[in-house]
């Protein structure tokens, strides 16, 4: 009896509990959303009715294009002027914040926003040049499904701090001139790295990668080494998602140089010279001097047969050993003039209907970072194709995706390429 | 007479107005401020770039003095040869398009063909580098206009062949460009040095006398007009092998890059995402400015061998050394020069339109005006932008030669000869020497106007071009008019704006013309000053050259070469409706 009542007392007292516990914790949250929401109200009334010096290479009349779009957009919602500063290289952007540091202009900088990933994050967040935990508060940034979506919370494996928004992923495509590889014996089309080797030695010059460190060859020099360490011991092939450091560098980088002594005397200008870009590949396979070439855009390429820069009988199509793959971001330096304005610029970068132009092939084609499921039913109507051009990256042809190194081994491979392959003999 | 006039001359100074003293103080300061114009901003540079080259740089936690930065550079890979290679294209470049010069003017000399060619390569001289190089480029690549041409009826090319220009080991391409590009520089300003009436007349007339006297005319121009026309082409030539031994733009278009040219090296550090290459970059800006400084030297040194040996040959009497053949030679490569730069022109004109064009058809496929008008579309605010700056830096500079060249005529003493080296000073030093500490120090200042930034570092390479090309015409005024104005008792001022300038029209816009294509054609310095804020036809042309088609950068360097033409052209056409009478 006693027992019983204590019973109902304790379940009465943890019943009580249990619901001042869930009232507390919904009210956390809710205290929680409001912040953030209060926090967003406070950003769009700062952030309205000014300029936006948004720092991103201008290399692609595409993009540029999509950036003015964009522009337009953020006038008509908040007033704001977004300017787009056309980079050959992003690294110039990341000068530009470390001289305005050196010059102690700590708040008055002249970047906004800059589109970035890769070696240059690292750069940046490195040197504390960037603006923190802002991304990840965006309201638009829910709809990346960020906890069962890591891809856009690490940047080349490094984690972002809510320092850079997701914009876009891209992955490593390549593309042919259907009337130079004729499918003849000895000129297939090469469909994986080794195969890639072989034709490249029966067709000397035809192939070539842009000289490191460009970002695009830099990423062929990472897709080969991947792709080399598919049949390595898991010690050695985990070494790739770790710090490159004095200790590893050489186990890991050795197979990488014995396969590039191989193929170079095979490419163009016999490995001597190395094209300075992609664009500048892209020319040159225009030119009919090479026969096949890769980029990190796929819809750059039917956007250049429709400009006539590459001839009607191009072809893309996807390595089947794999594709390497990443997510590229915009982000806020520490000193932005405009920090607040650049945040609703990502936001808006970020919206499905934005988000949605962007994968468009004719508008840019660069794949969205939104998780489907996390979108109404209009919101993913928005992401409707049409068919796309012949010589357009068929749909769903990348069956296999490789996941970029860690970015300290860009420096690695930067370093052991300068000193091998930097001065020819 | 003599007396009348040297009264005259007195009477301003006897009867000063004082509502002149504005006018004649500004006069007299003028040289002074146009000494600190080009001066401060060109050492201040060298010292920001001095500072962290020695280990000096507080944003990257370096703060102890040190040679860590020259360590690094001479540990570089292939730093020996990106000197060599550097000093060659630019020396190589120089001497030939030196000796080319000479050649035409002395076998074209006192014929109407001077006129005609210096008529045809004239235009070459408002096409920015970059334009050039990119024209020159697609002439001699395997896929390019030669290749065609031949193509596949004789050599048998379906596919563009493996070649190796341009971006060849040795530097050969680059050598092209800049010999094509400062020939006509060369020739403009030896052509100019002759249009002066007096010295002009003199020779023209001494190289008569040799005729008469049996010399062959080659050797008449060598031997009695080139020792007077030398030392005042001497700075030009400077000018132009401290460009060459330090330009950027046609080493990155057809340069090699396993190493590349030494500058562009230089650059590739500065704008490198490892910060910390920025020391090395210093350091191998100093390695640029010995370089340079070396080869100036090494010309100079040159120069008094050459004298030395060869004086004697000028009074041994000789008068033919197989002239015939040589002119026949100069003849012929004045054809190739011409026929070449005339291709590479006819090659952009038709990529500019081209639909498909695939290797080896001559002609392209069909014509489109599409790259035009989506180029057109983007070129708005460049093309506000460009002209902006290029109005406002070339007012600036005309004002500031005019007070100068006013003040030299008021105090009736010529410049000295400090005062003409500095005006060369920023030709002379490297741009990519200084200009990285010249934008440092413009961040100190201030920050957030880049367009005066620009402006202000436009006016450094723009006043040199501006002042060369009025101080002749001004120097040659007729005195008489200002004397008889002073004497009416026209305050100097008066004198200055309503007797001299309305005379100096023709000559002011031509140097209004060719400070514009300067402003117009600089890259690098727009740049950097302008943060990439400040996008212009020649930073666009420049960016798409390195990231978009070959069809986009041919409009845009059509683009680039029509600005400064319509330029040239008004200053032809305007002088012809205004002040008609004082250009008799």
């Amino acid at each position: 009896m006693l027992a019983n009542k204590c019973w109902q007392t304790l379940s009465r007292y943890s019943f009580c509990c249990v619901a001042f516990c869930i009232c507390l914790v919904i009210s956390f949250k809710s205290l929680a959303s409001t912040q953030l929401q209060s926090r967003w109200q406070q950003v769009e009334s700062l952030g309205k009715d000014q300029s936006v010096y948004f720092y991103a290479w201008g290399g692609d009349a595409q993009i540029n294009a999509y950036i003015q779009w964009a522009a337009q957009q953020v006038k008509a919602k908040y007033n704001i002027n977004l300017v787009h500063v056309k980079l050959s290289d992003t690294s110039e952007a990341v000068s530009r914040v470390l001289a305005e540091k050196s010059a102690n202009n700590n708040d008055k900088g002249s970047v906004d926003l800059i589109w970035i990933n890769g070696a240059n994050f690292a750069t940046m967040s490195e040197h504390s040049l960037l603006l923190k935990q802002w991304a990840n508060k965006l309201p638009n940034f829910s709809y990346t499904d960020p906890d069962n979506n890591p891809a856009v919370n690490f940047d080349f494996g490094i984690p972002t701090n809510g320092m850079e928004a997701p914009w876009g992923q891209a992955s490593l495509t390549f593309y042919y001139d259907s009337l130079a590889i004729d499918g003849t014996a000895n000129n297939t089309l090469p469909k994986t790295l080794n195969q890639l080797l072989s034709w490249s030695a029966q067709n000397p010059g035809r192939f070539s990668y842009p000289k490191p460190p460009d970002f695009l060859g830099m990423s062929f020099l990472k897709y080969a080494l991947v792709m080399l360490h598919q049949q390595s011991d898991d010690t050695l092939k985990a070494q790739l998602n770790q710090l490159a450091t004095a200790q590893n560098t050489a186990q890991v980088l050795n197979p990488l140089w014995d396969f590039l002594n191989k193929l170079h005397p095979t490419l163009w200008r016999g490995g001597k010279h190395f094209m300075q870009s992609g664009a500048q590949m892209r020319r040159l396979v225009g030119d009919t001097e090479l026969s096949i070439a890769f980029t990190f855009s796929a819809p750059e390429v039917p956007a250049a047969v429709k400009r006539y820069d590459l001839p009607k009988s191009i072809r893309s199509y996807a390595m089947q050993d794999g594709s390497l793959s990443n997510t590229h971001f915009v982000a806020i330096p520490y000193n932005a003039s405009h920090a607040q304005s650049a945040q609703l610029v990502a936001n808006f970068l970020l919206s499905p209907e934005a988000q949605a132009q962007k994968q468009k092939a004719s508008i840019w084609g660069d794949k969205s970072v939104l998780i489907q499921s996390t979108l109404t039913p209009q919101q993913q109507a928005l992401f409707k194709t049409t068919q796309p051009h012949p010589s357009a990256l068929p749909l769903n042809s990348i069956k296999r995706t490789l996941n970029e190194p860690h970015p300290s081994w860009v420096n690695a491979i930067m370093q052991g390429w300068q000193t091998r392959f930097g001065v020819s003999q | 007479m003599s007396v009348v006039s040297n009264k005259l001359a007195a009477s301003p100074t006897l009867k000063p107005h004082k509502s002149a003293d504005m006018f004649s103080k500004l006069v007299t300061l003028s040289p002074r401020f146009l000494l600190a114009l080009l001066i401060l901003p060109v050492i201040g540079g060298l010292i920001s770039v001095l500072l962290p080259a020695f280990g000096y740089a507080p944003v990257l936690e370096h703060t102890t003095l040190g040679l860590h930065g020259f360590t690094m550079l001479m540990q570089t890979p292939g730093l020996t040869h990106m000197g060599m290679l550097s000093v060659g294209s630019g020396l190589i470049s120089t001497l030939l398009a030196f000796i080319i010069t000479l050649m035409i003017l002395a076998t074209f000399f006192n014929s109407p063909w001077l006129n005609r060619i210096q008529r045809l390569l004239s235009p070459i001289l408002v096409i920015p580098h970059a334009a050039a190089a990119i024209a020159v480029g697609f002439l001699i690549a395997p896929s390019g206009m030669i290749s065609r041409l031949v193509s596949p009826w004789f050599s048998g090319w379906e596919l563009a062949p493996n070649g190796m220009f341009p971006h060849d080991a040795f530097g050969i391409s680059i050598i092209l460009g800049l010999t094509l590009k400062e020939l006509p520089f060369l020739l403009l300003m030896a052509l100019g040095v002759l249009a002066q009436p007096e010295l002009g007349k003199k020779l023209r007339q001494q190289h008569k006398v040799a005729l008469n006297l049996g010399y062959c005319p080659m050797t008449a121009f060598f031997k009695v007009v080139l020792p007077s026309l030398y030392p005042l082409l001497r700075l030009p030539i400077l000018a132009v092998l401290a460009y060459a031994s330090a330009s950027v733009e046609m080493p990155l278009i057809l340069g090699p890059n396993t190493p590349p040219t030494l500058a562009v090296a230089i650059m590739h550090w500065f704008n490198d995402v490892d910060l910390n290459l920025r020391i090395k970059a210093s350091a191998g800006a100093l390695l640029q400015l010995v370089l340079t400084g070396g080869l100036l030297a090494l010309w100079l040194g040159g120069e008094k061998t050459i004298k030395a040996l060869f004086s004697d040959l000028l009074t041994n009497g000789e008068r033919e050394y197989g002239g015939v053949y040589w002119q026949k030679i100069t003849t012929v490569l004045t054809v190739f020069v011409i026929g070449f730069i005339l291709l590479s022109l006819i090659g952009l004109i038709m990529w500019s339109v081209a639909g498909f064009w695939r290797f080896p058809a001559a002609l392209p496929d069909q014509l489109t005006l599409l790259h035009f008008k989506s180029a057109l579309m983007q070129m708005q605010s460049p093309l506000f932008n460009t002209l902006a700056i290029g109005l406002v830096t070339t007012l600036f500079a005309i004002i500031i030669t005019l007070l100068c060249l006013e003040s030299e005529q008021l105090s009736a003493k010529p410049m000295s000869r400090f005062t003409s080296l500095i005006i060369y000073l920023p030709l002379l030093v490297p741009s990519i020497a200084f200009l990285f500490g010249l934008v440092w120090l413009q961040q100190l200042v201030n920050n957030q106007a880049a367009f005066f930034n620009v402006v202000f570092t436009h006016l450094l390479f723009v006043l040199p071009y501006v002042f060369l090309s009025l101080a002749s015409s001004y120097r040659r005024l007729d005195p008489r008019f200002a004397h008889v104005a002073a004497s009416l008792g026209a305050t100097p001022c008066k004198v200055f704006l309503q007797v001299k300038l309305p005379q100096l029209f023709a000559p002011i816009l031509i140097a209004a013309a060719l400070g514009l294509a300067i402003s117009f054609g600089q890259y690098l310095p727009t740049l950097l000053a302008g943060g990439g804020r400040i996008a212009t036809i020649t930073t666009e042309a420049v960016t798409l050259a390195n990231g978009a088609s070959r069809r986009t950068s041919a409009v845009y360097a059509i683009m680039q070469m029509a600005l400064p033409l319509i330029g040239f052209i008004l200053a032809w056409v305007l002088p012809k409706y205004f002040f008609k009478s004082a250009h008799r």
